[in-house]
Formats: structure tokens, sequence, C-alpha cells
């Protein structure tokens, strides 16, 4: 035996080993078997902690803006309240099924309810089903109410404040909201009614429809 | 390229293009080791006088397959993060026989066109000037073929799964090819070149 293999180039060698790693394979079963890992509670106390689980309205609306579209936007609220509004590219996704719904686990997935309870939880449904890169939207779709389509601007603003609220209001009107502005500066514009949304203004679909797109990713 | 880290957002835009650009000199530095940045060594390949190209990949293939099948058996890598391109069936078949046509006609695919320019040959700045004009002219074409270029979606499939068997087998079977092909290349390649003479680099 010793005296083939000696016998033997480099390469056949090599060519010999790769041959036998591979006969191995074939009785060896399949390789998925570490799929499913173990729950790191001490790994998503730590993530929680960093506040690296969630995403900022504002962020969001940026990338929607933009037309980045390397993540899925997740809404989990019921069928008669997604179609009555829901954040442009949103696909609609009850919590029960939100298992079944083929969401990729190394996908980027933000998720959002109408406060944040339930995009919470769901949220470490997914943690625990092993998807690495689950989000939230930080306050949920109030937290997109009041950042995004009906944020507070003050009548009149300091002067280095202008340019982000100009950013604001301009955010504001690309999503059909309009932006709120009072002259009490320091009462809270949460207790107030928010105006009728216009949901057949928004642009439902951004750049092109969740189904169609596809991933710009490989060589 | 680089995910993990840069997806699950371990670091942003800005340093991901930093490794980016590590990966790609390294990738490059190795093309031209290689040889790759000569469109006479790439051509070799297809007189079959050189096979090196065929032996080089096929190798990665190979390694990055068994490596992957045990580490993934020994539940060392979550299989399931691994990023699977998914399958336009007509439309990848039709754009691999443009990029083949592309490259017997211009000696050089995208990625080594890249290292020819960067060793300053000109015939590899014209490839590179027509590969951006052709980004260009399919950009702009893009909503007429945009149907055919979503056609035939199969999503994220492999061969075990559409043909119910395992893995490991699939894995035999490439091993298999790859070092057949590696000793058919060899002899081949004697063959040929006793043959020609000529076209060596």
């Amino acid at each position: 035996m010793n005296s083939i293999l000696s016998r033997m180039s480099r390469n056949a060698r090599l060519g010999l080993l790769a041959c036998l790693l591979g006969l191995i394979a074939a009785f060896a079963g399949s390789p998925y078997s570490g799929t499913r890992v173990a729950l790191d509670t001490v790994e998503l106390a730590g993530i929680v902690e960093r506040e690296v689980d969630h995403v900022l309205a504002a962020d969001l609306a940026d990338w929607i803006i933009q037309g980045k579209m390397d993540y899925r936007l997740i809404d989990l609220r019921s069928e008669e309240e997604f179609n009555q509004y829901h954040i442009p590219g949103a696909e609609n996704v009850p919590l029960s099924g939100l298992p079944d719904y083929g969401l990729q686990r190394n996908e980027k997935i933000i998720l959002y309810s109408g406060g944040g309870i339930h995009s919470a939880q769901a949220w470490f449904l997914l943690k625990a089903d092993g998807y690495k890169a689950a989000y939230m939207l930080l306050g949920g779709l109030d937290e997109w109410k009041d950042q995004v389509l009906f944020p507070y601007v003050p009548a009149e603003p300091e002067p280095e404040q202008r340019a982000s609220l100009d950013k604001m209001k301009e955010v504001s009107k690309f999503f059909g909201g309009s932006p709120q502005t009072g002259n009490n500066g320091d009462e809270s514009y949460e207790g107030k009614p928010l105006p009728e949304l216009k949901s057949p203004v928004l642009p439902d679909k951004p750049a092109s429809s969740p189904v169609k797109r596809k991933k710009k990713e490989g060589c | 390229m680089n995910a993990p880290l840069y997806k699950f957002g371990f670091f942003g835009d800005g340093f991901s293009l930093i490794v980016a650009f590590v990966i790609g000199i390294g990738f490059g530095f190795f093309l031209e080791r290689a040889g790759f940045g000569s469109p006479r060594k790439l051509m070799g390949q297809f007189y079959l006088t050189d096979l090196a190209v065929f032996k080089v990949m096929f190798t990665a293939i190979v390694t990055a397959m068994l490596g992957l099948f045990y580490l993934g058996w020994i539940g060392f890598v979550d299989m399931s993060l691994v990023y699977l391109p998914p399958t336009y069936l007509l439309p990848q078949i039709t754009g691999g026989l443009i990029l083949g046509v592309g490259f017997v006609v211009g000696g050089y695919c995208p990625g080594t066109s890249c290292v020819g320019v960067a060793t300053g040959r000109l015939d590899a700045i014209v490839f590179l000037v027509g590969l951006m004009v052709g980004i260009f002219i399919f950009g702009e074409f893009y909503p007429v073929i945009e149907g055919f270029y979503n056609a035939t979606a199969m999503g994220q499939v492999t061969i075990p799964e559409i043909w119910k068997i395992s893995y490991g087998l699939i894995v035999l079977v490439v091993v298999l090819i790859a070092v057949g092909g590696f000793a058919g290349a060899t002899r081949i390649e004697k063959l040929m070149s006793a043959k020609k003479g000529g076209l060596q680099t």
C-alpha cells in the first residue's frame, strides 16, 4: 500500500483523497444536520441589550426612498388593517403563518406590527428558529406614523434644526403624509388624533414588487 | 461576497467596501499569478492545449464542496444560511451562452479582463470597454427584456431536491467527474500540444 502511494504524484494522491472523501460523503447523510441550532439565550439577551435588534422608522423610510431592496418587510397585523394601510413594500404575514411563509434564514427581515409587542414576539420566534438577520421596526406602525408620516415640526424652528426638519417634511410628503406643525412646542403631538391615512395616494409598491425582484449577489 | 458579516450588520457599507477591495485584490493577484491575465493561456482551454482553467476551477469547486459538505455534516456550518442564487433556467442558459461566446471571441472572461487591464494589456482594455458598453446596452434594453429576464423562475433549488437523491451522492459524482476530468485533461493537453506544436504561452 505504501509503495503504491509513494509512486503516485502529489496530484494523484490529492485526487485519491478527494475520491475517498466523496465516497464517504455518499453514505454520510445530509449536510443540513447543523441547520437547527440550539437557542443561545445569552446571545439573544446581548443582542437586545446592545439594541442592534431593531431599525428606526426614519432609517427604513430612507431605505425605501433609496430603493434599497436587501430586506423583506413583514407586516404582522390583520389582513383588514394591512389593506387599510401598510408601509410600501410590506408583505402581510400573520404571526401564526410566519414559520411557513418561506422566509430564508439568511435574509434580512424587518418585522412590524401596530405597536411593538407582536413584532418583538415574532422576532423572538424567528431568532429561536435560526433566522440570523431578523429586526423589528422600533415602535411599529405607531412610530412610523409619528416619525415619518406625520412628524411634529415646530412652526418656528431653530436655524440649526432647519435642514433636518426640511428633510423630515420631504420624507413625510414622499409617503403621502403631512408634517404636523404646532404652536406650543412642549405639548406632545402623540395624544392628538392622527389625520386620515391617504392610502391610495401612497406608492403601493416602491420600485418593483418583492415577488419579482432578483437578488444581485454572487459573482 | 462579504456575507454573512456585512449582511447581518457586523460592519457597515464603508468597511464592507474595504473588505471587498482586499478580497478583490487577492482574487486578482492569484488569477494573475496563475497566468489567467493572459488570453493565450485562457484560449488554450478552447484549443485543448492548456486546460489549466478547467483544472483550477474544478479544484476550487471540489475543495469548496467537500469542505462545505463535511463542515455542514459535523454541524459547524449552518447550511441553510449559505446563499443559493435562485434559478431562472432559460435566462441563465442564454446568459451563459452569451458569456461563453464573448469569452471565446474576446479571449477573456469579466474577471480576467480586469486582471489583464491591471497588467496593462491593450486587448484587455478594449475588452473591458466592450464589457461596459454591453452593461449599458443591457441597462437601456432592460424594460424590453425584463419579461424574459424573470422567466422560468424556479426559486432557490438544488439538484438533490429536484431529483430526490442524497447530497452525498451528488458530492461523489462531482468528485468523480472532476478527478476523471483532471486525468483526461492532462492526456488531452499532451496529445493536442504534440499535434499543434504552436499556441503555447
